[in-house]
């Protein structure tokens, strides 16, 4: 057993790579969990396409510098969620139409960039990432942002949930729901961008949605599913970083594997609205409903 | 002297004016009843009076501080899938007076219990907002407003899908914070809920305003519904003293 976890001991280049995966582990679960509960799912996957453009730029223009490509990814992802908006409040179409098509755009701008100017070996580390090269200029952008982001979190976390709940009540008491808006999906397209070299352009959102939608079938509060999503998290980074290694497996797409795999398995036997849990249900008896103590 | 005053207001919905000329001011201690028929500006006025859409012309002066102002939305307009228990919703009205990052009291959690209990929801304090029925779901959204310790309090259409009993207590606890000084406006629908509830009236119709005691709109309308009534015949208005305008 303590063979199986020798490796993030014995190597340096595991070490980073755990703690490189824990602190996005820390950080992208929580912005998940309310980009799933504002129906926005899909948002996270469309900004992950969204930075590939200025991550392909900076690698055009500096090859493989970590803060040229995160300076252009996070640039790019920027202007693409402001022009998704700018284009949905000007024309009133709804936004995801709108994300959707700067999405697609943005993906084959950024694929025919590195084409140009790269091989296909370049064009696979950007867009699928390289966590066991995780190098300390890395790590510490990775930490800068999880640091940032569970800082900003906690500091917007009620206006957070009331946009969610009620976006009215928040504006009554003079906040800007576009500013709380704005924030949270800069703080998206950061977190994406940090985890962009360690999992990859594509694969980065699946450590931000995957913990998230899992820990759905597990809990019916906030915290809970934050923490949940966090945990999950955690356990898919370090298990496929150790399996990566064993098994002699690419490390990204083995992290968001297991991911997927918690998930496929909170569907099916989570504590709340999954397969088993619809199978098994009965009607609660009439005294534990009237006394509020009934769960579903 | 009443803490909201409209002044000449006009308000718009886009390139839509909705509202123009409005005047007048609510009284403190009573209950406003805002009716008029659908797309009238109703919820367009309860818009401009919590500072979410901005005058067209004219002014909204109120003196009642951020913090107190309360909003009871209809209830399509809340996300009830959002993963949140009856006590949790109700803490959220002390928010507006802790900011973004202060915790909780134990007197505020005590506070809460006491709101619950008086809205007879203290069994329901754990169940999620998704599982209650309208009713409950009602009394939760003003334990919230209970909880802010609310001065001005706007309600869009509360009774609307609720049971008789819940109605019952809505009255009352709007009653007592009114008794207790809080400036109160809803939006009504309905000929018996403003009988029960109204101290005055201000309709809206094609646009523009007419202040009325309850005594007169009821006399004008009868026992019809409200909204059947669109566009208002217009009120006399001689006997108003109660209600300014």
């Amino acid at each position: 057993m303590l063979d199986l976890i020798t490796p993030l001991a014995d190597y340096g280049f595991m070490r980073r790579a755990l703690i490189a995966g824990l602190a996005l582990s820390l950080a992208a679960p929580p912005l998940g969990v309310f980009l799933m509960l504002r129906g926005m799912s899909l948002i996270g996957d469309a900004m992950a396409h969204a930075i590939l453009p200025g991550v392909a730029l900076g690698f055009l223009m500096a090859g493989f510098s970590l803060p040229a490509m995160s300076l252009g990814g996070i640039l790019s992802g920027l202007v693409v969620a402001g022009l998704a908006g700018g284009v949905s409040q000007m024309t009133g179409h709804r936004e995801d139409s709108a994300m959707a098509s700067f999405y697609l755009i943005s993906l084959a701008a950024g694929v025919m960039l590195v084409s140009l100017g790269g091989s296909s070996v370049d064009l696979t580390h950007v867009l699928f990432g390289s966590i066991l090269a995780v190098d300390t200029t890395a790590l510490l952008l990775i930490a800068a942002v999880s640091t940032a982001t569970v800082l900003l979190l906690a500091i917007m976390f009620r206006a957070l949930v009331m946009e969610c709940l009620d976006p009215l009540f928040l504006r009554g008491q003079g906040v800007r729901p576009g500013l709380i808006q704005g924030v949270f999906l800069g703080l998206v397209v950061i977190n994406l961008t940090a985890g962009f070299q360690t999992l990859g352009t594509l694969m980065a959102v699946g450590l931000m949605m995957l913990p998230a939608t899992a820990a759905r079938f597990w809990s019916k509060r906030l915290e809970g599913l934050m923490g949940l999503a966090i945990v999950i998290a955690m356990l898919a980074s370090t298990g496929g970083l150790l399996l990566s290694y064993h098994l002699d497996l690419p490390s990204g797409p083995s992290i968001i594997l297991l991911a997927g795999i918690a998930y496929l398995l909170s569907a099916l036997f989570g504590r709340y609205n999954s397969l088993l849990v619809r199978l098994r249900r009965r009607a609660a008896p009439l005294d534990t409903v009237r006394n509020g103590t009934s769960s579903t | 002297m009443s803490r909201l005053r409209l002044d000449d207001l006009s308000l718009a919905q886009g390139a839509r004016t909705v509202l123009e000329g409005l005047s007048g001011s609510f009284p403190d201690g009573a209950i406003t009843a805002l009716v008029g028929a659908n797309g009238a500006g109703k919820s367009t006025l309860i818009q401009g009076i919590m500072g979410i859409l901005p005058p067209l012309a004219g002014r909204i002066e109120c003196d009642v501080p951020k913090e107190r102002r309360a909003w009871l939305p209809q209830q399509l307009a809340l996300d009830l899938s959002f993963p949140m228990s009856v006590e949790e919703l109700v803490m959220t009205g002390s928010w507006p007076t802790r900011g973004a990052l202060r915790g909780y009291r134990s007197s505020q959690y005590r506070q809460a219990r006491a709101v619950m209990q008086r809205l007879g929801i203290t069994h329901l304090s754990h169940r999620p907002l998704g599982e209650l029925s309208g009713g409950q779901r009602q009394r939760a959204l003003l334990g919230r407003t209970l909880m802010q310790e609310a001065e001005l309090l706007l309600l869009d259409e509360p009774f609307a899908n609720v049971d008789s009993d819940t109605v019952n207590v809505l009255i009352q606890v709007l009653r007592d914070m009114a008794d207790q000084g809080s400036t109160i406006i809803v939006v009504l629908h309905d000929l018996e809920h403003l009988s029960r509830l109204a101290d005055c009236v201000l309709t809206l119709t094609g646009g523009h305003a007419q202040w009325a005691t309850p005594h007169e709109v009821l006399e004008r309308h009868g026992a019809m519904d409200l909204t059947s009534q669109a566009p208002f015949a217009p009120l006399n208005l001689s006997d108003s003293s109660s209600c300014s305008t």
